[in-house]
């Protein structure tokens, strides 16, 4: 069988074009609403509860998400579920108690930094705004090569070239809606994009145990490690108790402080709509995860049973682990339906990068170049500017995709890239919102803590026998460790003499 | 510990739990956009 044989044909290509010049109108035609500044970061702050939901999921479940967790279901077997038990609990608890998002709501600040500079003054909020820039640029830097690769595999392109053309094409497509709508046009987009991508992924399961069967998918390969399959704790699996706790650390602070997520909650009508968001969302937020993992899973015992597929993903020049689900799914679902799921994929694709480029955008705007100006910018200068970001940012991400290979699985990267923000962000909200000693001088600490992350995409990171202290899980573990210890020893040592002083 | 039973519970609680998810923010995200825009158009937005 060949790798790249696909069941996409004309028909799928025509539901694809179509769907995708949706967004692209929709971009244009809410332009009228956008009248101010918060019209176009959080959309006037009037999302209610359903949409709210819609958004969030929207953003939340990207084509990225749906990659990085089916390859984390193909390399890993069942295991890798334990990572959606553990976000979805932590989301609920976060929607249950109102931790942290239901205070920021009520502080009506539009990104994380802006509360830095309330509660720990204006050099907290440049240095937190610049780390906050570079750890989501980097984090969202894969996601153009990881959607050109699903959209390649899917489409049955083996041309190598192939990558490149779809990567470039992506990227216009969506800077010229994101530049135009701002968060209106985001939020409509990504309802649309919540219908469709559901329907078609519950749909798809349901394709999937129709071909490959409902005892077969639960019987361990031949060719996987029958107690790493299934228990995450297992010596093999891959993850282990430090990568366990990592995720639990990590998947409540991005559950609260990752500001595409977050800018939804601060975007909601009122701080109780907020909470309320993240109780509701914590289902989609495990779906998002457990749908892609178990296709993943599904793609690995179906190439298990096919020797030309076994071969070619094995050994030196082996195919990307990440081609292991839109190869699958290229080949069992019917042609017609595939094109609407390579149609809602794609729309997950665009409407996660419009908010990512948005969130970002936006804290380079206002929480770096603003405060750094004497004179206080126009709403219509920080939306230019704003527009220019999102272009700058869209560049980044075309080369950094075009020559950057993680050393880790997808998922993994995006955790320790993530951590390099959220290790200090969530140490230095949780002690401002919680802790009266909390220092300035103890943020910076912990702000600066978090670029320690960085040494987690290192090259020495790759392998099999890579040493515990050197794996990308345990510098991300200790990150938050040193970050937490560098707040509270900062703060203890360093105290905010004069509050007057931080404005 | 029955790894099996318990993922196999995970799975089915996810589809049938997100499918409901998903008609219920249907129709409750209609009525919702349509209350946003009037919202924007009208200038009733907090700021």
């Amino acid at each position: 069988m060949d790798v790249f044989a696909t069941n996409f044909k004309t028909i799928d290509w025509i539901i694809v074009c179509v769907y995708i010049c949706i967004p692209v109108v929709i971009g244009i035609v809410v332009r009228k609403y956008i009248t101010q500044l918060s019209d176009f970061i959080v959309a006037g702050r009037s999302l209610r509860l359903f949409i709210a939901i819609a958004t969030m999921t929207g953003t939340e479940l990207g084509l990225v998400t749906v990659m990085y967790n089916s390859e984390l279901g193909f390399l890993h077997g069942y295991s890798a579920f334990h990572v959606a038990v553990i976000e979805a609990v932590c989301i609920f608890a976060i929607g249950i108690t109102g931790f942290i998002v239901y205070k920021l709501r009520e502080l009506k600040v539009m990104t994380i930094p802006e509360f830095y500079e309330k509660r720990f003054g204006r050099r907290t909020r440049i240095v937190g705004g610049t780390i906050l820039a570079l750890g989501g640029i980097l984090n969202m830097g894969l996601f153009l090569q990881a959607g050109a690769r699903f959209m390649r595999g899917i489409t049955g392109y083996a041309d190598p070239a192939g990558l490149k053309i779809y990567m470039s094409v992506m990227l216009v497509m969506v800077l010229i809606y994101t530049v135009f709508g701002g968060m209106v046009s985001v939020v409509i987009n990504d309802f649309l994009q919540f219908i469709v991508l559901s329907f078609g992924m519950i749909i798809g399961c349901y394709f999937i145990i129709d071909k490959i069967g409902w005892t077969t998918l639960f019987e361990i390969p031949s060719s996987a490690d029958a107690a790493a399959w299934l228990n995450p704790l297992a010596e093999n699996s891959g993850f282990g108790p430090i990568y366990v706790i990592f995720m639990v650390v990590l998947s409540l602070s991005a559950g609260a402080l990752w500001q595409s997520g977050t800018l939804r909650a601060l975007s909601a009508k009122s701080p109780r709509v907020a909470k309320q968001l993240y109780a509701w969302s914590s289902v989609s937020y495990m779906a998002r995860r457990v749908i892609p993992m178990f296709w993943g899973i599904a793609a690995f015992v179906f190439v298990s049973q096919i020797p030309e597929l076994v071969q070619a993903f094995q050994g030196p020049d082996a195919v990307n682990s990440q081609y292991g689900m839109p190869i699958f799914i290229a080949k069992v679902i019917p042609s017609g339906f595939l094109g609407i799921l390579a149609a809602g994929m794609f729309a997950a694709f665009m409407s996660t990068h419009d908010s990512y480029l948005l969130s970002w955008s936006s804290v380079i705007t206002q929480d770096i170049i603003a405060p750094m100006k004497k004179e206080d910018l126009t709403d219509k200068k920080r939306l230019l500017i704003t527009r220019i970001c999102i272009i700058c940012i869209g560049i980044f991400l075309l080369i950094w995709g075009l020559w950057f290979e993680a050393p880790v699985s997808l998922w993994n990267y995006m955790a320790v890239t993530g951590t390099i923000y959220l290790a200090g962000a969530f140490t230095v909200v949780v002690a401002g919102l919680y802790w009266k000693k909390a220092s300035s001088t103890g943020a910076m600490i912990a702000l600066l803590a978090g670029l320690l992350a960085i040494l987690g995409i290192g090259p020495w990171t790759k392998g099999d026998d890579v040493a515990w202290y050197l794996s990308d899980k345990f510098i991300g573990a200790m990150t938050f460790v040193i970050a937490f210890i560098g707040m509270v020893a900062g703060s203890y040592k360093f105290p905010d003499r004069n509050k007057e002083e931080k404005s | 510990m029955n790894w099996v039973l318990l993922w196999k519970a995970v799975l089915i609680f996810t589809l049938s739990a997100y499918s409901i998810l998903v008609v219920i923010v249907l129709f409750g995200g209609i009525k919702n956009l349509k209350e946003m825009l009037d919202d924007l158009s009208s200038g009733n937005k907090e700021k």
